[in-house]
């Protein structure tokens, strides 16, 4: 439905983007994973015609969008990452707005105000003034203004940033009912990869303007497939201890967070054994062990070197 | 473009403190530093002297009164002396049959402007007087009114240029001045919306909608025009109709003037948008143009009394010279449709330049 060749975008002479290729099947839902600064928005500016690529293409059904944007523009939504919202109108007001610049009036306009509002379960607060929402109601009206026109496709810039987990787990429900029961395409962009573990079929990983890896989460796990990822929490930090862990051979990037050490170790390793050793010569006492198969964080980290909110 | 226009207005009417501001602020300034009726011109404490009766001395401070230049009121004697003596006023006057003399504490520039006046208008009315005395004819001063409608006469002055010679009318200046350097501040304030627009995301939003982009771009001037306009118009039907300024009997030909400077400024205003990135600058640049304009442009005091080269050089790219100049030109001069034709001109001129410009910059900014 949606592909993207070879997109390029250099700012000033710095590449922001560079040989960007992928793809959205209808129906699909798709993530943009990476950290602050690796060219997801800039990707998503792209491909929805807002900026113009140095170089490559965007073809929707197979046809350039790059000089033609109209047909592309008619079936996408796109929910932006700031809060795209007149604040001194209300939510209501907002929409009959956005529905209206889609050529939307009387009673078309009215019935897809309340859908949408319905979606966002924000029927009861429609009249009120959007700057007095809360962070959480600003992102629904924000995704709901997106929703006006009934798009096929749905980019969203990481729609759930700074609000509360409550807000955010119902606007996740709400893109995963969108795709899995109206069959809506969705491109998803964030930094938090539980939300794209939970809503995403397949993955696309960018950093410093490439997309380094793509596929299912499951074939992304499988890069990490034989390996481990183990988590040593221990009573508190031990710097001695950590230092002495990163050069047992076979471990690989280990991480303290907090009072614990995460790490990656082959499949079936039996170095955990020295680790016990090394622990007791340290008197660190370790209170849990944990040894789990990679997520789509450590495929990350294996990947980038860093991890996702650095 | 009439959504993106009502959408305008729909924000104006949640947040109307700014524009209304300066339409307060308008109207502050030009009554507290204009006056704001005719009884607020300047007063001259009258009295008469003792061979005049109280008909007589009321029949010529009526008829001082009735050139509306000065408010001359009939006092007592000793009263007026004694404004005079304690300095409460500069000057009084002192009537006599045919005569005057006026009576000063210490010598003031006012009383030439006064002297002028009087000798002016005591010269007229004696003269009248004395050829009615040696007619029968009791309709003879209709018969001189009628006949001074048309003149068998006229004489008009003109300097070596061409031009008007200076005219200075206080009230208008002010009211001219002040309605169209406030208008900059509602006009480029209110323009700052595209930025903001810009800067929170929602122009993406229009972008990606079916709406064309000078469907956008008109939406917004269309507001910022309309808004920048009703609020002249409004100060000086305001000030026409309740303050009881002359503003003169061509008010079409202001109103023209009036849309031609609001285009100029809301195209010059397009060019501060493509220049800026964040809404914040503009707080910082608008006053300073705005004032900047005002004061090398002639809203602040007449550019007819600056001699500076290098300001009067400057003054001729600025629209509020033309705009004024223009304003001036239909309320005080009474000049044709041929020599407004000018400054109109120019102000279209810039205003297409401007506009080019700004669009052109706003482009760059947004779509690279």
């Amino acid at each position: 439905m949606l592909e993207t060749e070879e997109l390029k975008k250099v700012f000033k002479g710095k590449i922001a983007v560079e040989g960007a290729n992928l793809y959205l099947d209808k129906g699909e839902s798709v993530g943009l994973l990476g950290p602050n600064g690796a060219g997801k928005s800039t990707t998503i500016s792209m491909i929805s015609t807002l900026l113009k690529p140095s170089s490559g293409d965007v073809r929707l059904y197979g046809k350039s969008v790059i000089k033609n944007p109209g047909k592309m523009r008619q079936v996408l939504g796109v929910v932006p990452q700031e809060i795209a919202l007149y604040g001194e109108l209300t939510a209501y007001e907002n929409l009959k707005f956005f529905g209206r610049i889609y050529g939307l009036s009387g009673k078309d306009l009215e019935i897809s105000i309340q859908r949408v509002l319905e979606l966002v379960g924000l029927v009861d607060r429609q009249k009120e003034i959007v700057k007095t929402y809360s962070g959480g109601m600003k992102r629904r009206v924000n995704i709901a203004a997106a929703m006006m026109h009934e798009p096929e496709v749905i980019i969203m810039d990481e729609p759930t940033v700074g609000i509360d987990p409550q807000s955010r787990s119902h606007i996740l429900e709400m893109v995963r009912q969108l795709n899995q029961e109206k069959g809506l395409t969705v491109l998803y962009t964030s930094h938090y990869m539980e939300e794209v573990e939970r809503l995403c079929d397949r993955v696309y990983v960018m950093d410093h303007g490439r997309i380094i890896a793509s596929g299912t989460k499951e074939e992304l796990k499988s890069i990490l497939s034989s390996e481990e990822t183990v988590w040593m929490e221990l009573d508190r930090p031990y710097p001695e201890f950590f230092k002495e862990l990163q050069s047992f051979d076979g471990i690989r990037q280990a991480a303290e967070i907090g009072k614990g050490i995460n790490f990656i170790v082959p499949k079936g390793s039996r170095v955990l054994g020295n680790l016990f050793q090394a622990a007791e010569r340290h008197r660190a006492q370790i209170v849990n062990v944990t040894v789990q198969t990679p997520t789509l964080e450590d495929v990350f980290l294996h990947l980038t070197g860093r991890k996702l909110r650095d | 473009m009439k959504s993106v226009f009502s959408l305008q207005w729909q924000r104006f009417r949640r947040t109307p403190a700014m524009v209304l501001s300066f339409f307060a602020m308008t109207i502050l300034f030009v009554a507290m530093m204009a006056g704001n009726n005719p009884a607020e011109r300047a007063p001259v404490l009258t009295y008469a002297d003792g061979s005049m009766t109280e008909q007589q001395a009321a029949e010529w401070v009526e008829l001082l009164n009735a050139k509306e230049e000065f408010s001359f009121q009939l006092v007592k004697e000793a009263e007026a002396r004694k404004a005079v003596s304690s300095g409460d006023a500069t000057l009084a006057l002192y009537m006599m049959e045919a005569d005057y003399r006026l009576v000063l504490a210490a010598d003031d520039m006012s009383r030439f402007v006064l002297e002028a006046f009087l000798d002016r208008t005591y010269r007229e009315e004696l003269r009248l007087r004395q050829m009615e005395s040696q007619t029968a004819d009791a309709g003879f001063r209709e018969r001189v009114a009628t006949v001074m409608k048309e003149p068998a006469l006229r004489v008009e002055t003109s300097t070596l240029e061409g031009t008007d010679l200076f005219q200075y009318d206080n009230q208008l200046q002010l009211l001219f001045g002040m309605s169209l350097f406030f208008s900059v501040y509602t006009i480029m304030f209110s323009l700052t919306k595209i930025v903001e627009e810009k800067k929170y995301g929602t122009w993406n939003r229009l972008i990606l909608s079916p709406l064309g982009k000078w469907e956008i771009y008109l939406g917004h001037l269309t507001y910022s025009f309309v808004i920048g306009f009703a609020q002249i118009v409004l100060v000086f039907l305001l000030f026409r109709y309740v303050f009881g300024f002359n503003l003169g009997d061509r008010f079409a030909a202001m109103l023209l003037i009036t849309a031609c400077y609001t285009f100029a400024i809301v195209a010059l205003s397009m060019i501060i948008m493509g220049l800026v990135s964040r809404p914040q600058q503009l707080q910082a640049i608008v006053p300073i143009l705005a004032t900047g304009m005002a004061m090398i442009g002639g809203a602040f005091w007449p550019i007819e009394i600056v001699r500076n080269p290098f300001l009067l050089a400057v003054s001729k790219i600025l629209p509020i010279t033309y705009g004024l100049d223009a304003l001036k030109g239909v309320a005080i001069y009474n000049r044709s449709w041929q020599e407004l034709a000018e400054p109109i001109s120019i102000m279209l001129l810039f205003g297409v330049v401007c506009m080019g410009i700004g669009i052109n910059l706003m482009e760059r900014r947004s779509y690279q």
